[in-house]
């Protein structure tokens, strides 16, 4: 049960830390079709951010 | 001047669009003189049609044109926008399932409701109803700014293009005023999906088809400084706590709130909004239209003639008319022109629910339920006039620094909305004081960082560099709630023991 709560956690603060850590993503280099890295990194996380977010939807369904 | 194809495409979709809003009432049909019914479409929404419902809030006109707008004029800080839309789904996910049981449970139709059981407060409910509904109005009026940008773009060299304008936004919200008041929240919701096909249909096109005509992104970008490249590195607290206050005040919103309390189960919600990211995409090639249309000089040129405050707004509709075939440009841009309608219904539905169950009804508590619906129903109509009235009266850019204060102003209800689901020590009087000392203090600040004239900005400079306002207060907020009720949670404990 308690580690359960830790992936949890995980799945919604490893997005968060993602969109908050600003000099993660601030750069130009590498490009990706002519993007800079700034540009495309964060348009790409939102579709991993969907992922963590159905797994934990999927955790939270399991629970109930 | 455009062609006859894109004005008959957009008006025959326009066509579509009303139809759709009054044929909500016949669908899933119930008794639309019950508020539930009318504001909340019977709360048994689904999964996709609560994501096309809180996406549609995620579509406005802030994407359209606050946010391609800034980009264009002043580079990549407008991107915020991105990681703002990944982090408010987490706020979302941990916040929102638990209101919605509780809201089923308890029959709330808005956070006020919450606010007003859960702390035996009026007073504070009442203070969370009122600074709901002023957020909302320049939302609405930045709906309608973006709407407006639609319409300046197709009328552009034709003779009185003020006045057609003015009466085709006051034809289109009529049509709206009428549907919302027959279906309520059905009409939107069915509208709500229409007009994400559309917008849908139109972003992967552009994000496609503009790139290929201009020889690739790089050339965009060859066109621009570096502050459109990377971030300043002056600017990334600024950045941070843009993405960090946006993303918590989203699901403070009253219409956000009125979208989630809609779904048909706490767990449809969550997997709805654990989707919402997706929509996100959407925002992102909205977004990057700001700098590739610095790859289209008949854009730009078109631009050029007109005033320099104003280029900016009109940044999509003129790159798509110059970027695509007509009937095409008719899709997209009625797909904008109704991407500011449909939210500003949601929004109007919102305010009423509030105006009505949370300020009327506490003066007036012998309400009964038909007179309920029918003020929430006319109040919902006068909601929209006002806006309109709004954008009549000041110009377009002000709609935008007023949604700016808007922001800063809801975040304010936070600890006692969203704490206050989960943390039980909160008290009533320390929520109230804090709730004032962050509105308060939210808007000097954001006088004082536009040094008391018009507003253009929303940081303030501190030690560590400039800061979303809307940060600063909250932080101020929560500490004088969190503080003032461990004083008195203490001093309560040390009554009972004497």
């Amino acid at each position: 049960m308690r580690a359960d709560y830790v992936i949890l956690a995980l799945l919604i603060l490893i997005p968060s830390f993602v969109s908050l850590g600003v000099p993660i993503y601030n750069r130009e280099y590498p490009e990706l079709i002519g993007l800079p890295f700034f540009y495309w990194f964060q348009t790409l996380w939102l579709v991993a951010s969907a992922g963590f977010y159905l797994a934990f939807t999927h955790i939270k369904g399991k629970e109930q | 001047m455009i062609g006859l194809d894109v004005t008959i495409v957009f008006v025959s979709l326009f066509l579509v669009f009303i139809f759709l809003g009054f044929y909500g009432k016949y669908w899933r049909r119930g008794n639309l003189n019950h508020v539930h019914e009318w504001s909340l479409a019977g709360r048994k929404l689904g999964t996709t049609l609560v994501f096309f419902l809180i996406g549609a809030d995620l579509y406005t006109a802030y994407s359209f044109v606050a946010i391609p707008s800034g980009i264009f004029a002043k580079g990549s800080l407008y991107f915020f926008a991105i990681p703002y839309v990944m982090l408010t789904f987490a706020v979302a996910l941990v916040t929102m399932p638990r209101l919605w049981t509780l809201s089923r449970e308890r029959g709330y139709i808005t956070a006020s409701d919450f606010v007003k059981d859960r702390f035996g407060s009026k007073t504070l409910a009442i203070m969370i109803a009122v600074t709901g509904i002023i957020a909302e109005l320049p939302y609405i009026a930045l709906q309608i700014v973006g709407m407006q940008s639609v319409l300046t773009v197709m009328l552009a060299g034709s003779v009185n293009s003020q006045t057609v304008q003015e009466i085709s936004l006051l034809i289109a919200f009529v049509a709206l005023a009428a549907f919302t008041y027959t279906s309520g929240l059905r009409g939107a919701t069915l509208t709500a999906v229409f007009k994400d096909i559309l917008i849908w249909i139109t972003v992967i096109v552009v994000i496609i088809a503009v790139p290929i005509s201009i020889g690739g992104f790089g050339n965009a970008f060859k066109q621009v400084n570096q502050s459109y490249v990377t971030l300043p590195d002056s600017l990334v607290p600024a950045y941070a706590t843009l993405v960090l206050g946006s993303a918590l005040a989203l699901y403070l919103y009253p219409h956000a709130i009125n979208g989630v309390l809609s779904a048909e189960s706490a767990k449809k919600l969550r997997k709805s909004t654990a989707l919402l990211p997706l929509y996100g995409v959407g925002l992102a090639i909205l977004a990057l239209m700001g700098i590739l249309v610095y790859g289209v000089p008949e854009a730009m040129n078109f631009l050029s003639g007109f005033p320099e405050s104003t280029r900016g707004i009109l940044v999509v509709p003129s790159l798509i008319l110059f970027t695509m075939p007509g009937w095409f440009s008719g899709i997209a841009l009625l797909g904008i022109f109704i991407g500011g309608l449909v939210p500003a219904a949601i929004m109007a539905m919102a305010q009423a629910n509030l105006l009505t169950r949370n300020i009327i009804k506490e003066i007036k508590p012998s309400l009964s339920d038909n007179s309920e619906i029918r003020i929430t129903k006319i109040s919902s109509t006068i909601f929209k006039f006002i806006a309109l009235g709004f954008v009549f009266t000041v110009p377009a850019t002000y709609a935008i620094s007023l949604q700016l204060l808007g922001g800063v102003l809801i975040a304010q209800i936070l600890p006692a909305v969203f704490f206050g689901l989960y943390v039980k020590s909160l008290r009533k009087l320390p929520l109230i004081i804090g709730l004032l000392v962050g509105i308060g203090s939210g808007i000097y600040m954001i006088e004082a960082a536009n040094n008391f004239g018009p507003l253009s900005s929303s940081l303030f400079k501190t030690y560590f560099g400039p800061l979303y306002i809307a940060v600063i207060a909250l932080a101020f907020n929560l500490a004088i709630a969190f503080g003032g009720s461990a004083i008195l949670n203490k001093s309560a404990i040390r009554q009972k023991k004497n």
